[in-house]
């Protein structure tokens, strides 16, 4: 019975949540004061189940031979970690942020509600549970996307949910056929045995729908279009945990999908793989190219989220340890990058108003603080040395290299290093033109406009995190090498 | 317990008297009356199902004791006392929650009226549940038909004597269809108690005597229940008698009228014809087409409705189709897949047109998308109704609708010839469902600046109730559905 506590972090906020979508009395004090405490001790509870791996818990069953079972593994526990620290980050940050906004306590309810379901996605021990999950997630997630009620906020909300839920059922076509060859559905280390006979084709094609099916959160082409509208018009700290955090949702689904229901084995050399690789490297040049181009800050950064994500996209479907091990490195940096650049952007609208690239000359100056994580957060993401985008980039490029594949060897680390080349192009002019702002720029309108601590303060333990990430890489390798170890 | 075994006999007779009672009775007498005798029909079926669990038999009843070949009889087991105590519930929850919209809709004198007429729908559906005998059946067929009719038209307005006679039209054929099939098989077989009739039928159906007479008999049966439940393409009263009609004769229609006679229809592929016989007809694969095709022309419809009700309308359609492709399958699974979308539907259904009408009663009474606003905030209870009726409808994971989809994909799968068709309907049609009902809880939710009238859940005591019932009952089905497919699948193996 003890096995059932393993649970607890995946049911205390969502009863938070919804207590809090239903208590009106409740100033915004003691509010901010019950979140912060609902995601501290989630915190606390979820590094506690760290020492738990392998624990298991099944509920019941949904019908015959679909048992809604959830196991700790190593894998799980490392998502779960990075969704709550970065989760608590967040918190803080949008205590200040969504002052300037309304519906406060909608907002936070299902801030944490999503937060529950997150670690649910983790610990889901099987392909049932999971998709269950990933549903809520999309459900859950919506009113965070349409949370400022304007007319491009409900349109964009109505192409992430379509984009979601198609997405989600061309995984969930490709599941019926595992139901039927597959020996269980339970998430196995190196897969679960396929008994294909002669219908490999058949499910060599589910394979590439459930990847472009969880592909859609991650943004991968052909549908990453709702990233782009979605991320940007959510208030800032919500963008960040949604291309921080959510689209790895995406990425943890292809990762139990491939790794750990049809194997490696099954897919390597076949023409999933190629497929797999080709979306992936056209979505990191893709995504990079239009991030470059766009105008607007959030965009800017949820076009290089698309692209991001395609970096650990690729490592993922090369399909041996050194790519994978350089994947999982890339999610975390991702992770702790993404979230503080656009809480940086939302520092910057919050006190500024500002939205566009061209009218942040001389920010810096303005708000230094903000600035200065901003560009420690851009150097991480190029992969200038000693921060965590260099190490992960590094075995993305080594993995690729060592894979043999004809054609995909070569081009892939091209790629990666052109795209880092617009990963420069786009977010250094910003700390360029906020520190210097050229000869006739007019320094009387200059006023100090750093945010609040609350605000401040997250944003540098985040940027710390993604340089820490870089530093400290070794542990976080060998953790990852036990996940390899498994398989 | 001999004295269980008249449960049936009570349970349709009570509804049925309590309709004569009615028409003498005040109007609020004959609305406790009404209340009370689903109650008691409910706790009898409770009582029935649980006693056929414990014995796991079939009860067999003797109308007035005459024995087989002449007299009626009764027959229940698990999957009737279940049906019936399933439909006792969702009749209940339709009856509260459009209870305020019928006293204003409907004019004080026919209150009475309506009351009879859904006592005589409750009896005519047990009856159809119970009954062995194919000609009651149809007796009580007509009875629905005439009880649905006056339903339709208890709110009187141009478009619902409208719909009423489209309806009648329809219906009708369907159940001349059904007559002439009841006949010929009749003339075959020289019986009309469903287990002689399957005797009769597997012998000549081996000694291969009357092969034309026996697929034109299938045809006839089939084409005739189809059209009476709305299967596409004879869907086209649907709109009209669901949209128009006051909410809870439209929650009760579409929610159980048409799912009775598919319930009669299954009873007549196992009791009737036997299951290897009908699949063995081609029928099978025409009801499996025509099931496809409802399931994308119902969503299309919907989606270029712009009257919520109307949208509702057109969905049951869709739903419907998928039932029948259930059928179309050929297999205990997708049979069991069919039975419990009957229940996951007429629960969703029923709740999703309780929900529209709080919605549009904040709207200024107005049904269309442009009207309907923001509408959620308005009126708390009735959004989360509607959209957790929508989300089930989609297939979202944890209410009833993602089970029946994940079933129906399964018995698809486990199909070689039919699955692919199967399959990738299935994932159109659920795209298009969520195209429709996101589009329509998105605007529900979307704020706007104009203040209308708000109705609180202290307003609406019994409404608010019947809400939340309905997303338990959702939620329940969703959850906890292993036990419910255990069950209709026993219930199956009892009816061969």
């Amino acid at each position: 019975m003890t096995e059932a506590f393993i649970l607890i972090p995946v049911v205390l906020p969502i009863v938070a949540g919804l207590l809090l979508e239903f208590i009106r009395k409740l100033n915004k004090k003691t509010m901010n004061l019950c979140v912060v405490a609902v995601l501290a001790i989630e915190a606390v509870l979820v590094f506690m189940n760290m020492g738990k791996i392998g624990a298991e818990v099944e509920l019941f069953e949904l019908t015959d031979n679909l048992p809604i079972y959830f196991k700790i593994d190593n894998l799980g526990i490392m998502f779960a970690i990075l969704m709550v620290v970065i989760w608590l980050l967040a918190g803080i940050f949008s205590f200040e942020y969504m002052k300037h906004e309304d519906n406060e306590r909608r907002y936070q309810g299902f801030y944490l509600m999503v937060l529950g379901v997150l670690i649910g996605l983790d610990f889901a021990g099987n392909l049932v549970t999971f998709y269950m999950f990933y549903e809520m997630m999309t459900i859950t997630a919506f009113p965070l996307v349409i949370h400022t009620g304007k007319k491009e906020a409900t349109m964009a909300g109505l192409k992430y949910l379509y984009y979601s839920l198609g997405g989600a059922y061309f995984a969930l076509f490709g599941f019926y056929f595992v139901f039927k060859y597959a020996d269980s559905l339970t998430f196995t280390p190196g897969g679960v045995g396929i008994n294909a006979g002669s219908h490999e084709t058949l499910l060599l094609i589910c394979a590439l729908f459930m990847i472009i099916g969880f592909g859609v959160k991650a943004g991968m082409f052909p549908l990453h279009a709702w990233l782009t509208s979605a991320h940007p018009v959510a208030p800032a700290p919500a963008s960040a945990v949604l291309s921080g955090i959510i689209v790895k949702t995406g990425i943890l689904g292809t990762i139990r999908v491939i790794y750990y229901i049809f194997g490696t084995k099954f897919i390597r050399g076949t023409f999933v793989q190629t497929v797999w690789m080709s979306l992936a490297l056209l979505t990191v040049l893709m995504g990079s190219t239009m991030a470059y181009k766009e105008k607007l800050l959030k965009k800017r950064l949820a076009y290089s989220t698309v692209s991001q994500i395609s970096y650990i996209m690729f490592g993922l479907s090369l399909l041996n340890e050194t790519a994978f091990e350089g994947s999982l490195l890339h999610v975390l940096m991702h992770g702790f990058t993404k979230c503080g650049l656009f809480l940086a952007a939302g520092a910057i609208i919050y006190k500024t108003g500002k939205t566009k690239v061209d009218e942040l000359r001389g920010i810096g100056k303005e708000m230094p603080i903000v600035i200065w994580c901003f560009t420690i957060l851009s150097i991480t993401l190029i992969g200038i040395p000693p921060t965590g985008g260099l190490v992960s980039k590094w075995y993305l490029c080594m993995g690729a290299l060592k894979s043999g594949i004809a054609v995909f060897d070569i081009l892939g680390p091209v790629i990666l290093i052109v795209s880092a080349l617009l990963t420069a192009g786009y977010l250094l002019p910003i700390t360029i033109q906020g520190f210097f702002p050229g000869d006739d720029y007019d320094y009387s309108g200059l006023e100090h406009k750093e945010p609040a601590k609350t605000m401040t303060i997250p944003l540098i333990v985040l940027t710390a995190g993604a340089i820490g990430v870089g530093l400290f890489s070794t542990p976080i390798i060998t953790y990852i090498e036990t996940i390899l170890a498994t398989f | 317990m001999d004295f269980i075994c008249n449960f049936p006999f009570f349970s349709i007779m009570i509804s049925m008297f309590s309709g004569i009672v009615s028409a003498v009775l005040s109007r609020k007498a004959a609305k406790w009356l009404n209340l009370i005798s689903i109650w008691v029909i409910w706790f009898l079926s409770a009582v029935l199902l649980y006693y056929i669990f414990g014995t796991g038999e079939i009860i067999v009843y003797k109308m007035g004791h005459f024995p087989a070949p002449w007299g009626n009889e009764i027959r229940a087991g698990l999957l009737e006392a279940g049906l019936a105590l399933f439909f006792c519930s969702i009749m209940l929850l339709s009856m509260t929650g459009g209870r305020k919209k019928l006293m204003g809709e409907v004019v004080e004198e026919k209150h009475n009226l309506y009351y009879i007429l859904v006592d005589l729908m409750l009896a005519s559906l047990l009856a159809l549940i119970y009954t062995n005998d194919l000609f009651t059946a149809y007796v009580f067929v007509e009875i629905n038909t005439i009880s649905a009719c006056g339903l339709i038209m208890i709110r009187q307005n141009g478009r619902t004597i409208e719909a009423a006679v489209r309806y009648m039209i329809m219906s009708l054929l369907g159940s001349g269809l059904l007559l002439m099939g009841i006949c010929m098989l009749y003339d075959i077989t020289g019986h009309l108690l469903m287990s002689n009739i399957r005797d009769a039928v597997s012998s000549i159906y081996s000694a291969g005597t009357y092969p034309v007479p026996l697929t034109v008999t299938i045809i006839l049966l089939t084409c005739g229940l189809a059209m009476k439940s709305a299967l596409f393409p004879f869907h086209t009263w649907v709109a009209d008698a669901y949209g128009y009609s006051t909410v809870s004769s439209a929650a009760i229609l579409s929610s159980l009228v048409s799912k009775g006679y598919i319930i009669l229809l299954i009873k007549i592929i196992y009791r009737v014809i036997g299951f290897e016989v009908y699949r063995a007809s081609h029928i099978i694969d025409v009801v499996f087409v025509f099931g496809l095709a409802g399931m994308i022309m119902g969503s299309i419809s919907a989606i270029r409705e712009n009257d919520i009700r109307r949208m509702i309308a057109y969905s049951s359609v869709a739903q419907i189709g998928y039932i029948y492709m259930g059928i179309g399958l050929g297999t205990r699974y997708a049979m069991i897949a069919s039975i419990f979308h009957i229940l996951s539907h007429a629960a969703t259904k029923s709740m999703l047109f309780i929900g529209a009408i709080g919605l549009t009663d904040v709207s200024k009474g107005s049904r269309h998308f442009e009207e309907l606003t923001g509408s959620g905030y308005r009126h708390k209870i009735a959004g989360i109704t509607f959209a957790v009726g929508s989300l089930s409808m989609v297939g979202i994971p944890l209410f009833s609708g993602f089970i029946s989809k994940l079933l129906f994909a399964q018995a698809a799968v486990l199909n070689t010839r039919k699955m692919l068709p199967a399959l990738i309907v299935l994932a159109i049609s659920t795209i298009l469902n969520a195209i429709y009902f996101m589009k329509t809880v998105i605007r529900i939710y979307t704020p706007t600046e104009e203040e209308g009238e708000r109705i609180t859940m202290k307003q609406e005591k019994v409404y608010a109730l019947t809400c939340i019932c309905f997303i338990a009952l959702n939620i329940f089905i969703g959850m906890c559905s292993q036990p419910i497919v255990d069950w209709i699948g026993a219930g199956i193996d009892m009816f061969a």
